[in-house]
């Protein structure tokens, strides 16, 4: 057999191994009308073939070893491959299947999602600025602003009360006239407003 | 800056501003006095007459310079809580006043501005007392015939 004729025999023994045989094997047409052989008869013919060729046998073993060798190693080095990336590749193609989601809400959310470190950050430090302000802000009346925080006006015992005093009084087109009058429930203020007209007729 | 700590920013001043408003304004409704007004119309007549609600200021009426009259009637009354440096309108039955809290003094006594306007809307008083809480003022407006209009108010 010339050397062509034995490589073609032994990518046939090979495709036979690997189980991918579908065409002729050593010149031997199957009986197919479109000249490929059936599998019955591809079976016969490789069988026979190495029944009657030691070297054949030995190179079929010595295939199906690498073979199994070379399936180990792909699935060892499947295993070492650590679950995280492989959750990581399954994350990045189930976002990739989804469809993306339109509505308001869930815009908001993968805002949040999006930024969830920064909304934390300024969250967290708002609420120290807040606490800040409240716990230096000042809580006894400032000087500068009489009144100031002056919640509730002490209603002092009637003996120790100061007279009222008139800071201004203006009376347009009229006269006035102030009277205090002090009882036991405190002092009165009247003041007693004369119409202009009142006073032309005195 | 970058638009991410743009966000930062605007979120750390969405919260902290309105914490901070919150808190001046709660410092500023401290400030603040409840008042009492009462509008009363005074005459001269033959059965002498006070209403019940006006017991509060029963006995001075009964006193000089009001017993020019004897005959008192309750014409409104008017609860209200005075924020400094704000006028508070005062809806009367015959004309119309305002009052401003101007500032609390000493913990005990209120500086306050009224205003008084005839049923004409002609201002006839502008004045501004300190007076003690729980103290009166007594504003009196002569009307026709000889009448009375007076506007009591006390605060605490």
């Amino acid at each position: 057999m010339s050397e062509p004729a034995d490589a073609r025999s032994d990518l046939a023994l090979m495709e036979y191994a690997d189980g991918e045989i579908d065409g002729q094997i050593d010149g031997q047409p199957g009986g197919q009308p479109d000249g490929q052989i059936n599998e019955e008869t591809a079976d016969a013919v490789v069988a026979a073939r190495l029944a009657r060729d030691p070297d054949a046998r030995v190179k079929v073993a010595a295939i199906k070893q690498i073979g199994e060798l070379v399936r180990g190693h792909l699935e060892l080095s499947a295993d070492a491959v650590h679950d995280a990336k492989f959750a990581a590749m399954w994350r990045r193609i189930d976002d990739q299947l989804e469809q993306p989601a339109t509505g308001l809400w869930a815009r908001v959310s993968r805002w949040f999602d999006r930024y969830r470190g920064h909304v934390i950050t300024g969250a967290v430090s708002a609420g120290a600025v807040a606490a800040l302000a409240l716990i230096l802000r000042p809580s006894t009346p400032d000087p500068g602003i009489p009144g100031r925080n002056a919640a509730a006006i002490d209603v002092r015992p009637v003996a120790l009360r100061a007279t009222p005093e008139i800071d201004s009084l203006d009376t347009p087109g009229g006269s006035s006239t102030v009277i205090n009058l002090d009882d036991e429930d405190g002092h009165t203020t009247v003041i007693w407003l004369t119409p202009a007209d009142t006073v032309e007729g005195i | 800056m970058t638009s991410r700590r743009w966000v930062t920013v605007a979120i750390l001043m969405m919260v902290v501003v309105p914490a901070l408003a919150g808190t001046m304004k709660e410092a500023r409704a401290d400030v603040t006095t409840d008042c009492e007004f009462l509008e009363i119309s005074a005459k001269a007549g033959g059965k002498p007459a006070i209403d019940a609600e006006l017991s509060p200021v029963e006995k001075k009426l009964k006193k000089p310079p009001f017993s020019t009259w004897n005959q008192f009637k309750l014409l409104s009354r008017s609860q209200k809580s005075l924020v400094k440096k704000k006028a508070e309108p005062v809806s009367l039955k015959i004309g119309a006043a305002t009052a401003t809290l101007v500032e609390i003094v000493d913990k005990s006594k209120v500086r306050l501005t009224v205003t008084m306007d005839d049923e004409k809307g002609k201002q006839v008083a502008n004045n501004t007392t300190t007076v003690e809480a729980g103290d009166y003022v007594i504003y009196v407006h002569g009307l026709a015939n000889n009448d009375g209009h007076l506007l009591s108010l006390t605060c605490k």
